[in-house]
């Protein structure tokens, strides 16, 4: 416990004075108090000297403590005897009653002086304890900090594990399922019976969409890198939206087959200012996540408008729709929705690709669905870019 | 054996067309079904001489979706999944799967699966078994403790016996190593996977095995199965 005893000695030094500067001061004000009464010693009791010279005893034993207090007494029942009792300036006492005054004197100024010491002591233990308490505090305040934060840098980590784990269940499931196709068919190309031509398309068919499809999931992969990475940067040109979005609807055909695509883009609708290859993905994206919860047979709508000096382009299906409390979450990574075969990162990739822009994408109820498909209210994503000044 | 149908409970569309097309071309008729519900109701309604079932279902897990079939229907099934845990192919297993195969699988040898298990399936519904068992070059003679390998008389001690004529009478099909065990040493025995090493080993010395095309294949951690080396294709 070194720390205590150097608390002691600290609050030592922290008197007011020091012993040694106490007991100066005390002898200081005695030779003070002296020098006023001597010219009136004949005609003030002894007991009022007495009194007077108590104070310098009180002064020092609370300004140095105990030790002070008592060479302050000592010296003060000398000046009381010296220069207050008779016969003056000698150390010699010619009444009795003068002999008990002295001894009274000096018992009641060393048992004030002690007092008083004793009571100072007690205060600055005291202030003492309080310090201790509130440097503990402090220190355990610290360690509370430093465990909230330790906490904290570990949930971060848990959370960036498992984003990681997710991304990397996800993106296994979204390259096998492709993959398991391409190897089912190609093997019983190569090793099954023979087909008539009519099914082997069929079947190439099948071979050349699910390459697509791991072609289009290779490139959100890239995209998703780049975002973590920090280094998605538009390059921004004037981009055609109603060639942009045609081309890609065209393109998609296959992906889109189970469904009807309608593109509404007024031909006053004004260039986009941005990076074509990124909002191309964007519009796949969209697209690729409309034909997946549509009905058969089912509408897709894309339209374009210009809006407040913004370009609104909105993508809607016919599909079960974006429970309210879930569309924040779904541009979150690794949000798929119920039994969906997604990776989840389509659309995280979406607002990441729409933000770089400065706009902004949210999903909401679409334009709901034909009476035979009741219970289907759509979704909407609607996604912003800025229009292009030349 | 055309015409028998095979039910395909699978909710990748691609996979399902493929599958569909293969089985259509070997003269099959193939149902197709996405969902574990749809794959259920269809497996009451068409009945299916063999099912082949993805693990991976959207609605509900593939194991529930066999065990539903099981309680009341012995069709054979056949598992698709993308876990190759051995602990998860011994589940599947136990829980009345008669086969598995992981995905990405070859269609061949699916359908070569798919084969054993209708035959299978015949067997079950054709009444008392027959007393000898044939699987390929492999002639197990039960009644009269006789085994022939391609025309040659094999000596086989009583346990190595009965655990080939345990595999003959599954031909082609996974038996975990639990089954095996309770079923030749009996039920207190279901851990004991080193005696089964041994006796497959000696089986394999007897019956002239071609470590590049045995009969009696390890699955590694799961179980044995017996095969007819001419009906299976090489994966």
């Amino acid at each position: 416990m070194s720390r205590s005893r150097q608390d002691r000695d600290v609050g030592n030094s922290r008197r007011p004075l020091g012993r040694v500067g106490a007991t100066l001061v005390g002898v200081a004000l005695i030779a003070g108090i002296a020098a006023i009464l001597i010219p009136f010693r004949a005609r003030t009791s002894t007991a009022t000297d007495a009194l007077a010279l108590v104070v310098p005893v009180v002064v020092a034993a609370w300004a140095g403590g105990r030790i002070a207090a008592v060479l302050t007494a000592a010296t003060a029942a000398v000046t009381l005897e010296v220069f207050f009792l008779p016969p003056y300036n000698t150390f010699k006492l010619d009444l009795v009653d003068d002999a008990v005054a002295l001894g009274v004197f000096t018992a009641v100024a060393l048992a004030v002086g002690t007092l008083v010491a004793l009571e100072g002591e007690r205060r600055l233990l005291a202030e003492q304890r309080a310090a201790e308490i509130e440097e503990l505090y402090e220190q355990q305040r610290h360690l509370l900090d430093a465990q909230a934060r330790l906490a904290e840098e570990s949930a971060y980590f848990q959370r960036l594990g498992d984003d990681r784990s997710a991304l990397l269940r996800s993106v296994s499931h979204d390259l096998r399922t492709p993959l398991v196709t391409i190897k089912a068919v190609t093997s019983d190309l190569r090793d099954g019976p023979h087909y008539d031509d009519k099914v082997r398309d069929e079947l190439l068919d099948l071979v050349g969409d699910e390459a697509e499809r791991l072609d289009r999931l290779v490139a959100n992969l890239l995209s998703l890198s780049r975002i973590e990475a920090g280094s998605l940067t538009p390059e921004r040109q004037a981009v055609p939206l109603d060639e942009l979005l045609t081309d890609r609807v065209r393109k998609l055909n296959r992906v889109l087959r189970n469904v009807r695509v309608q593109v509404d883009v007024p031909f006053t609708l004004p260039l986009a200012d941005a990076d074509y290859t990124l909002v191309d993905q964007v519009v796949t994206n969209l697209l690729e996540n409309a034909a997946r919860h549509s009905p058969d047979g089912g509408t897709v709508r894309v339209r374009a408008r210009e809006h407040d000096g913004w370009i609104e382009v909105v993508v809607a299906d016919q599909g079960p729709g974006v429970d309210p409390a879930d569309r924040d979450r779904i541009f979150e990574p690794f949000r798929r929705g119920e039994g969906s075969t997604s990776s989840g990162v389509g659309l995280a990739i979406c607002r990441a690709i729409v933000e770089a822009h400065g706009g902004s994408i949210a999903v909401q109820a679409g334009d709901g669905a034909p009476a035979a498909s009741a219970g289907h209210q759509g979704a909407a994503f609607v996604f912003t870019l800025p229009v292009h000044r030349s | 054996m055309t015409g028998e149908t095979v039910l395909v409970i699978e909710d990748t569309p691609a996979i399902g067309r493929a599958l569909r097309a293969a089985l259509e071309a070997r003269g099959y008729h193939a149902v197709l079904a996405m969902t574990g519900k749809d794959g259920i109701d269809a497996a009451a309604v068409s009945d299916p001489g063999a099912i082949i079932l993805d693990l991976g279902l959207p609605d509900m897990d593939g194991r529930d979706v066999c065990r539903r079939i099981r309680t009341w229907s012995d069709v054979p099934i056949i598992v698709l999944t993308v876990d190759d845990s051995e602990q998860r192919k011994v589940e599947t297993l136990d829980i009345g799967a008669d086969d598995y195969v992981t995905k990405p699988f070859s269609t061949p040898e699916l359908l070569a699966r798919v084969r054993v298990a209708l035959r299978r399936g015949r067997a079950v519904d054709g009444e008392p078994p027959d007393p000898i068992l044939t699987v390929g070059d492999v002639v197990v003679d039960v009644p009269h403790h006789r085994v022939q390998v391609a025309g040659e008389d094999v000596e086989l001690t009583p346990k190595e016996f009965a655990f080939l004529a345990l595999l003959a009478r599954y031909p082609g099909r996974v038996l975990t190593h639990r089954a095996i065990l309770q079923e030749v040493w009996g039920p207190e025995y279901g851990s004991e996977t080193q005696y089964l090493r041994v006796y497959a080993s000696q089986l394999r010395k007897k019956l002239g095995e071609d470590p590049s095309a045995p009969r009696l294949v390890t699955e590694p951690g799961v179980g044995y199965r017996l095969v007819d080396r001419a009906a299976i294709p090489e994966p």
